[in-house]
């Protein structure tokens, strides 16, 4: 109505508004009551009174308010709504709902299903039937049904994590129209191009005719992640979007394969289609990292799967050659280099260590590449063989020296020599590449036309050898062979790696090659080498996306896809892991670079918006309203009577400034600390160990008890009798009050706040000590990548001033304050415990038994699980079974926690009696 | 606009409060006789004896013997100190009779926002304190119709009692002025009222009171309210004494014309006063009782000195 979403239920009603003008004539005749005065001089005039009787009117103010009020209630009587349900339906016949069900209508597929709801509820009070089609479905055939079903359907209907071809179906849309003439048809569209939006929106504007289409599109802009890289320093997203009149930021949340949070990014796409978001993580943590998603869209789009091919490999590369040192940019290692870096980590040979391959071998490479590298014999031989078959990957490139002689470690028998082409000698031509196998791992990798191959090595004609080549010249010698060995792979290219036989390495298709080359390592080999056809091996779905970008079990109609299967997923490939579960292959929603377009839609469709604010009914504000007017009405009726004159007003008053006193009151007093806390009084009155409250229900329960259960043998053997222990909050709680605070480290809760690491560090400045608990002695390796929580702890602890650590030594004070400990064990004995590092020995201290800083270690970390060992019950049992366990364990364990409690309480004062001969001998003299 | 307030909102109350007497006399009399004697002896200063030689107490002047006078009259004291005869004269202290009226009818019983209190307050305010002023000055007071005129040296408190007994009686019904009987040669008679009864019966009263040579003095009281008609808007008037209403559309429109009528009524008044040699005087109640004491008692002197 007039623009505004107002309609209303009954509105006839409003021509009641009609009789306002009456009404008004009524009202100005009816004069409010007089005011009453009495007056004793009355008689003096009563005579006058024939004389002037001018009517009083009603004054227009009130006149005004009288009928703004009947207009209320003539209004309210109508029933209005603000924001109606969506204009009733125009044709009389069947109401057709298309709904786009890929992923790109996942984020808003409540709203969408609401929307579609609505419209077949209006169609079902019409009492005129509904379809319903998604359109991923698109050839089933339209049946118009009673709307009530159709809504059950609908709610039963699910985003696909795919856009299907909405063409499909057509035909059946055009039998159904055909059909019902009458028939309206509502199209609930993402909005975008993918799906063939366009040609399905003319064609339906074709079919439709003059029936009318609606159209429901979403205003919110809808994000994806387009590709995900593994680059040099971090991890890159990219993501798109469609449009950008909207800004968009938010985060990015990566998740290893149990699902585990690994890291966080966030992106703003500021005024651009596309965004990049990064992480910054180690490169083991981050090969880890199989799945990345947008926080808060959850849709298939949103969500980037990561297999083998995405993890960053470290590659060895060694060359045949010493010269190249001179001449380094021509060395084929400094094309091999510039190839790799963007997608693995590249170490090369040291000069001088020996071996240069069994060095690099050390260092537990994904690929070893070798360029020009004739022969390899003895130890090295059986080292890189080891290697191949243990899974590596062998990338061997030819050469002078190769073609001279070379070793087994090739894919293939090489004829001496070589060939060369387009030479003064030779009547050929340079030679360019021939397409890829289908079977090879570059399939796809398209060719450029300038590449072309002047030398090379020739394999022996062989009945393997076609199964062995993945990429061949024009002519059909082999330029790529390879060989499966054990687990592993032996490549060799038949040219060089720098530009001295082909100018391959100068292509962008050099990069791919070596991409999918090194993305072999650690993935079975898909293509058969002993297969004699061309059979290509297919990979079964394992977990599929859906449309929502959930992992789960693959859909009924999921079938295997091919090995090297490049191409937007659909119904029977649905995004997701293929293949055994060691090498899974991750197929995602949208392909690398691909962009989200908005779609142009036919002009003569009528255009909604999907989200509406819900119908508000005005009708109980309007009435309410009205009983205000009538209220003030009532007032100032009063008022002009002169009623108010008899009122007792003073008392009316000073009651009601006194009664507005009394709420003020309340308001101002009413307690404002609702939340309970600890007093920090109770905790300075007694001495109580603490720990840190993590948020994990199990590690708080564990140090609550441990701590108990400490607390229980302090007081039992020691002079020491400590308070229950507390559980505090660093960014909260006063921590001046403890002595020892334990902080077991759980690597899935968030970082504390920078103000609460603040208040640590001055709590360790001011003479407190902290034991941090990795808990993670059996998981951790000493040389391995450090565990989650000791990089949580890293992390943590980058703001706050730590001395430097070493391992408890066996003179440190802390094993003797209390009993003679030789180390330090908690639930397991494995781990190390680290303390403040001690001041280098004296010459003249060597011979004492006991040694002790200045003060006390503020921080004390170890692996080993005190609390998990100390924990008991209130009867004394333990509750976490030990490493390797029994009794004796458990004992040493409180033993160690009685001496770390006494070694913060007094500090230095046990390695004192190293004095004890000096001070005998004094108190002799 | 003024706030009025009628000490007896309506009819109904009025009926039912009368056996009590109009405006429950005797529950505020107390109160009223405070005033009065306060007012009273503000006034009590000014007011002396007759100025001449006469029958009372105090020494007036010594005269020489006139012969053929009462030997019993000769001062032997003074004239024993030289040759002549003296006769102490003493001053001439006759007493005065003086009625004293304080209109009780329900008229009387209000108060506007403007007056200090109400006509009927004022009245007997007034009322009293000038018996009490009088009989200090040797004067006999009553009331007509209810006392006979006495002196007492608790005059105020009998009359009040007086007054509240008869409003208590039943059936009474408080009159506008007093009966219309003629009083005694050399007695005056001092009405406080409201006077807005018909100005012909006031006359006539007049008439009768003085038919046999006694003066009077009228003292209008008004309410401010009265006198200055402050109303505007649409208004309902209504009558105290009667149960006459006059609504008005405008009463803003009325004021001059109520002042015309009020000023011809006075006038009326003033005219049927001066016809028998009796004063009129004016009184608001936003004034102080003691001024209009004051000027009562001046008129009073000249009444006796005529």
């Amino acid at each position: 109505m007039l623009g505004l979403p107002l309609a209303f239920a009954a509105p006839f009603v409003l021509s009641a508004l009609l009789v306002l003008p009456a009404f008004w004539y009524l009202l100005r005749l009816t004069p409010p009551r007089p005011r009453e005065i009495a007056f004793p001089p009355l008689r003096l005039i009563l005579d006058l009174q024939a004389r002037e009787e001018t009517p009083a009117h009603t004054p227009w103010w009130l006149l005004a308010l009288r009928l703004l009020l009947a207009a209320f209630i003539i209004i309210a009587m109508a029933g209005p709504v603000w924001n109606p349900p969506p204009a009733s339906l125009v044709a009389r016949g069947p109401v057709l709902v298309l709904m786009d069900d890929g992923w790109t209508a996942a984020p808003d597929w409540a709203e969408r299903v609401n929307a579609a709801a609505e419209r077949m509820a209006s169609a079902n009070r019409e009492g005129r039937p509904a379809a319903l089609v998604a359109l991923s479905e698109g050839a089933r055939e339209i049946i118009a049904q009673d709307s009530a079903r159709v809504t059950e359907r609908l709610r039963a209907l699910k985003p696909v994590p795919y856009v299907a071809d909405r063409r499909l179906a057509l035909p059946a849309i055009e039998k159904f129209l055909s059909r019902e003439k009458q028939a309206e048809i509502v199209w609930i569209a993402d909005g975008l191009i993918s799906g063939f939006a366009d040609e399905f929106s003319r064609d339906l504007g074709t079919l439709a005719g003059a029936n009318p289409v609606h159209l429901v599109r979403a205003s919110r802009p809808l994000l994806a992640i387009s590709s995900t890289e593994n680059a040099a320093g971090a991890l890159e997203v990219t993501l798109t979007r469609a449009q950008t009149q909207t800004p968009a930021a938010g985060q990015l949340r990566a998740f290893d394969k149990k699902g585990l949070a690994m890291g966080q990014g966030s992106f703003d796409f500021g005024a651009s289609l596309e965004a990049k978001a990064t992480f910054d993580l180690p490169i083991e943590l981050r090969n880890d990292i199989a799945r990345v998603e947008i926080e808060g869209e959850h849709s298939a789009g949103a969500v980037s799967l990561l297999d083998e091919r995405w993890k960053r490999r470290r590659v060895g590369l060694a060359a045949g050659s010493t010269a190249d040192v001179a001449q380094p940019l021509l060395s084929p290692l400094y094309y091999l280099r510039r190839a790799l870096q963007p997608f693995a980590e590249v170490r090369e040979a040291q000069a001088g260590r020996g071996d240069p391959i069994l060095s690099l071998l050390e260092d537990r490479l994904s690929v070893l590449v070798l360029a020009d590298i004739g022969v390899i014999t003895g130890k090295t031989r059986d080292e890189v063989l080891r290697f191949v078959t243990e899974g590596g990957v062998l990338l061997r490139f030819a050469g002078t020296r190769l073609a001279g002689a070379s070793d087994d470690l090739v894919p293939v028998r090489l004829r001496r020599g070589g060939r060369v082409l387009g030479g003064a000698m030779s009547w050929d031509q340079p030679k360019q590449l021939a397409s890829f196998p289908a079977e090879s791992p570059f399939a796809g990798l398209s060719i450029p036309q300038e590449v072309t191959v002047t030398r090379q090595v020739l394999a022996e004609p062989d009945a393997n050898l076609p199964a062995r080549t993945w990429a061949q010249l024009a002519d059909g010698t082999p330029l790529v062979t390879a060989e499966k060995r054990g687990k592993g792979v032996i490549v060799l290219v038949h040219v060089t790696a720098d530009t001295t036989w082909s100018n391959l390495p100068l292509s962008g298709l050099f990069v791919d090659m070596l991409r999918r080359t090194v993305a072999l390592s650690g993935e079975t080999l898909a293509t058969g080498q002993d297969a004699q056809g061309q059979r290509v091996e297919t990979l079964a779905p394992q977990r599929s996306l859906n449309g929502f970008g959930a992992l789960g079990a693959p859909p009924l109609n999921a079938r295997p896809i091919p090995a090297n299967f490049t191409g937007a997923p659909d119904a029977e490939h649905p995004p997701g892991f293929y293949g055994p579960p060691e090498a899974q292959v991750a197929i995602n929603t949208l392909q690398p670079g691909e962009k989200l377009e908005m779609a142009k839609y036919e002009t003569t469709f009528v255009s909604e918006p999907l989200l509406r604010a819900a119908p508000v009914d005005l009708r109980a504000s309007l009435i309410a309203l009205a009983l205000a007017l009538l209220l003030v009405d009532a007032f100032a009726s009063l008022w002009l009577a002169g009623g108010f004159d008899r009122l007792p007003w003073r008392k009316v008053a000073r009651r009601g400034a006194a009664a507005l006193l009394l709420s003020l009151a309340t308001l101002i007093v009413s307690p404002d600390h609702a939340r309970a806390q600890t007093k920090p009084g109770d905790a300075a009155l007694t001495t109580r160990l603490a720990y840190v409250v993590t948020g994990d229900a199990q590690a708080d329960e564990a140090s609550r008890l441990g701590l108990a259960s400490l607390s229980r043998a302090l007081a039992a053997r020691t002079a020491l009798s400590p308070g229950e222990p507390q559980g505090i909050d660093p960014a909260r709680d006063e921590l001046a009050f403890f002595p020892l605070i334990y902080w077991p480290v759980v690597a899935t809760r968030p970082q504390p706040s920078p103000e609460a690491v603040t208040r640590i560090a001055n709590f360790m400045k001011q003479g407190g000590t902290v034991i941090f608990d990795t808990r993670d002695a059996l998981t951790a390796r000493p040389s391995g990548p450090p565990s989650p929580e000791q990089q949580w702890l890293r992390t943590m602890l980058t703001g706050v001033d730590v001395p430097e650590l070493e391992p408890i030594p066996r003179s440190h004070v802390v094993t003797k304050t209390f009993y003679l400990l030789e180390n330090f064990v908690g639930r397991t004995t494995v781990g190390q415990t680290w303390i403040e590092a001690l001041p280098p020995e004296n010459a003249d201290q060597s011979n004492r038994p006991v040694r002790a800083g200045d003060g006390v270690s503020p921080v004390i970390i170890t692996s080993n699980d005190f609390a998990g060992a100390w924990a008991a019950d209130q009867n004394g049992s333990p509750l976490y079974p030990l490493v390797p366990g029994g009794n004796r364990q458990r004992e040493l364990a409180l033993r160690a926690g009685v001496n770390l409690v006494m070694y913060t309480l007094t500090g230095n004062y046990k390695a004192d009696q190293v004095h004890v001969r000096d001070l005998l001998e004094r108190l002799g003299h | 606009m003024a706030q009025v307030e009628l000490l007896i909102r309506d009819d109904a109350e009025r009926q039912a409060l009368h056996p009590l007497g109009p405006l429950d006399l005797a529950r505020r009399l107390p109160g009223l006789i405070v005033s009065a004697k306060e007012v009273a002896a503000t006034v009590m200063h000014g007011v002396h004896g007759r100025k001449r030689a006469g029958a009372g107490e105090t020494f007036w002047q010594f005269r020489p013997f006139t012969y053929g006078e009462a030997s019993a009259r000769i001062d032997w004291r003074r004239s024993a100190r030289d040759d002549r005869l003296y006769v102490r004269e003493r001053e001439w202290e006759a007493a005065h009779t003086v009625w004293i009226w304080c209109d009780r009818s329900p008229s009387m019983a209000y108060v506007s926002g403007l007056a200090l209190q109400p006509k009927i307050d004022r009245a007997l305010v007034l009322g009293l304190a000038l018996a009490d002023c009088l009989v200090r000055g040797g004067e006999r007071v009553g009331i007509p119709g209810l006392t006979r005129a006495f002196a007492a040296r608790d005059i105020v408190e009998r009359l009040a009692e007086r007054m509240a007994e008869e409003s208590a009686r039943p059936g009474h019904v408080a009159g506008e002025l007093p009966p219309a009987e003629a009083l005694a040669p050399r007695t005056q008679a001092v009405i406080l009222s409201d006077f807005l009864s018909d100005p012909h019966e006031i006359a006539a009263t007049i008439r009768a009171m003085s038919a046999r040579g006694a003066r009077g003095h009228l003292v209008m009281i008004m309410d401010p309210v009265e006198e200055t008609f402050p109303f505007s808007g649409h208004t309902e008037f209504r009558d105290v004494d009667s149960s006459a209403r006059l609504r008005v559309g405008e009463a803003q429109s009325f004021r001059a014309d109520y002042i015309r009528r009020l000023a011809e009524h006075r006038d009326s008044l003033r005219a049927a006063a001066r016809a028998r040699g009796w004063s009129f005087a004016l009184h608001h109640t936003d004034r102080p009782a003691s001024e209009a004491l004051l000027n009562l008692r001046m008129q009073l002197e000249v009444g006796q000195g005529g």
